[in-house]
């Protein structure tokens, strides 16, 4: 988010060209972006850089909502919308649903929230309750926290959970502790935007440590590099968490092209930036490695004179190096 | 052994041929969850049991083939005033959900538009092709009117496609503005235009001049026109639409183009079209209709 402080470019350390050709051939599954905030030209992208899945978890959206409908049809765009933008690119669109926690302090509205999260929670590509957590870390927050991690382990769903940015590592302890409190299986659990800090403890307490590569304001992949060195590929994920903010629908592939000349093995990039998450959102029963391989069917539909007409899965390509649109 | 299935006291012959097209593709564990859910819903169709036994079809077949495809003939309706379902690369899930819906109950009115429409408000986009495809089964058809005229406006292609293409529903009830969005929609989003239903027995002169006006705008963009729009026009034929397809027919670059302007020029009353043809007569090779998608049009009933 856009909270940044000011760094100029000598602090950020050795400029390292773009290659994706380093990590050609790789399939990436990046578990946490908000594409609703995203151009076609970002889902363009991912697909070239091999993003094949992603995980949309619902979040809020900048600007508060103020009225339960404005939540519904925000989940509804989650299942439908979103669900064939990202068809469109070839890439598999899931989603986890729940009430974030800034907007859990909306008490009146949290109220209606948890009324409606039944209704989407159990649809098809639900693979989580997510992102829940806390932000302020308030008694509001606690409240919908803890009632959403029983809805989670009533439908048996994996819980994403957002750490705070302020008082992160307390934070992070204080939502594994409540998890456990409500005997959730931490196996089920995915902390996410995890730092050095935060992760030991993470893997410690048997949960899933996500981390978000998020210019500025979370993990640069340097560092992400040493945390794979430091610790091995178990139950770690890699995400870009991009938004409506200063973000990057790259840093998944972006972060395994680093590994990837930093020495780091194939098999180990492979198991954080597609397998695991598959692994930890596929305990939701809605997500298996079969559905990420299916080649997409792409219909040719009717040719007029050799002109075949563009279905899904293979979107018209813009040509972003010309001036001419036509 | 599964047991033929007897759904004597349901919706007939239509939802007994779903069923036996299912029965073949889930396991007697799934079938028999399937058919204790559907009794369920018939003798007391409550909102959340619907709801959540609709969702979580996929979860219940779970051993069926994903990749599976499922077409055949229209179901012949029992009643002349029930429309036929066309089933045509339909997903099983897609089906049994449709058959879940056919099942239903018809309760008394409001109750029962009620009970769908919260499906509609709260479907993913499978869920919403499924509802969508089921608008020629559902009780109360006309009931359905506003709601298919939404759906036609859906940014989600598959969703568009399960009511503008195979569907009945639509060329029997929409009123004809809605009916002449469908059409234009199909064109605008490149649909295989031959699948929609009623094409021939809805089309109209507000439909036909709007088409040449797309067909103009296209031509100043020089974008492709899809050629089955000049068989939609040809009844219609006027001094606009002739200005256009007369240099169409001997400039286009694209052969079914130009058989599709010779086509509609000979099935045309219009006189300088009949002209044209007579005058030319180097071009009535373009008169074959052999493997166009207009071959039969003359024929067509709907």
């Amino acid at each position: 988010m856009c909270n940044y402080s000011e760094r100029d470019r000598a602090s950020m350390g050795e400029r390292v060209a773009l290659d994706l050709d380093l990590v050609k051939g790789f399939r990436f599954f990046d578990p946490h972006i908000h594409m609703v905030s995203r151009t076609t030209d970002d889902y363009q992208a991912m697909a070239d850089a091999g993003v094949v899945a992603v995980i949309e978890p619902a979040f809020w959206v900048g600007q508060p909502r103020t009225g339960i409908d404005t939540f519904r049809d925000y989940y509804s765009s989650l299942i439908g919308w979103e669900r064939f933008r990202a068809s469109q690119f070839g890439i598999k669109h899931f989603c986890t649903i729940g009430l974030n926690s800034r907007e859990a302090n909306n008490e009146a509205l949290a109220e209606a929230v948890m009324e409606l999260l039944p209704f989407f929670i159990y649809k098809e590509g639900v693979v989580g309750v997510g992102e829940i957590g806390f932000d302020d870390q308030t008694a509001a927050e606690e409240k919908y926290y803890r009632l959403q991690l029983e809805l989670a382990k009533d439908a048996g769903l994996p819980v994403q959970v957002h750490t705070p940015h302020r008082d992160k590592t307390k934070g992070t302890s204080r939502s594994m502790d409540i998890a456990l409190e409500h005997g959730l299986d931490p196996g089920k659990v995915i902390i996410d935007h995890n730092t050095e800090e935060t992760v030991k403890e993470v893997l410690e307490r048997g949960f899933w440590a996500a981390f978000t590569i998020y210019p500025f304001t979370k993990m640069g992949n340097e560092r992400m590099v040493e945390i794979v060195k430091q610790y091995g590929p178990e139950r770690i994920l890699v995400n870009s968490a991009a938004d409506w903010g200063i973000s990057d629908p790259l840093a998944v592939p972006k972060t395994a092209a680093l590994m990837v000349k930093s020495g780091i093995p194939k098999e180990v990039i492979e198991q954080v930036c597609f397998k695991n998450a598959v692994a930890a959102f596929g305990q939701s029963g809605q997500l298996d490695e079969s559905m990420l391989t299916e080649s997409m069917v792409i219909d040719q539909g009717q040719k007029f004179e050799g002109n075949s007409i563009l279905r899904g899965g293979q979107q018209p390509r813009r040509d972003a190096g010309s001036i001419i649109i036509s | 052994m599964k047991d033929e299935v007897d759904l004597t006291n349901k919706r007939d012959t239509d939802a007994e041929r779903l069923a036996n097209q299912i029965v073949r593709h889930v396991s007697d564990e799934e079938w028999g969850v399937l058919t204790d859910q559907i009794n369920q819903l018939a003798n007391d169709p409550q909102p959340n049991t619907l709801a959540r036994v609709f969702t979580a079809i996929p979860r219940t077949i779970r051993s069926a083939d994903k990749d599976l495809r499922i077409t055949f003939d229209e179901t012949a309706p029992v009643n002349s005033d029930q429309l036929p379902l066309l089933v045509k690369d339909w997903s099983l899930a897609r089906l049994v959900r449709v058959w879940v819906l056919m099942n239903l109950p018809a309760l008394e009115q409001q109750a029962y538009v009620s009970l769908i429409d919260r499906l509609f408000k709260y479907g993913e986009m499978e869920e919403l092709v499924a509802l969508y495809s089921a608008l020629p089964i559902y009780h109360d058809p006309a009931a359905w009117k506003p709601r298919c005229t939404e759906g036609i406006r859906s940014n989600m292609a598959p969703v568009r496609q399960a009511i503008i293409l195979n569907n009945h529903y639509p060329s029997r009830f929409l009123d004809e503005g809605a009916w002449n969005q469908l059409v234009l929609k199909a064109f605008f989003t490149d649909e295989d235009i031959p699948q929609i239903i009623g094409l021939k027995t809805r089309n109209n002169a507000a439909l036909a001049g709007a088409l040449v006006d797309y067909a103009y705008e296209l031509h100043a963009a020089k974008r492709n026109i899809n050629p089955f729009l000049w068989v939609l026009v040809a009844p219609f034929l006027d001094d606009r639409a002739y200005r256009l397809m007369e240099q169409l027919i001997q400039e286009s670059e694209h052969r079914s183009t130009r058989k599709a302007v010779a086509y509609a020029f000979s099935a045309s009353s219009f006189a300088p079209a009949a002209d044209f043809i007579k005058e030319n007569s180097e071009l009535t090779d373009l008169l074959d209709t052999a493997d166009t998608p207009w071959d039969g049009w003359l024929d067509q009933t709907d």
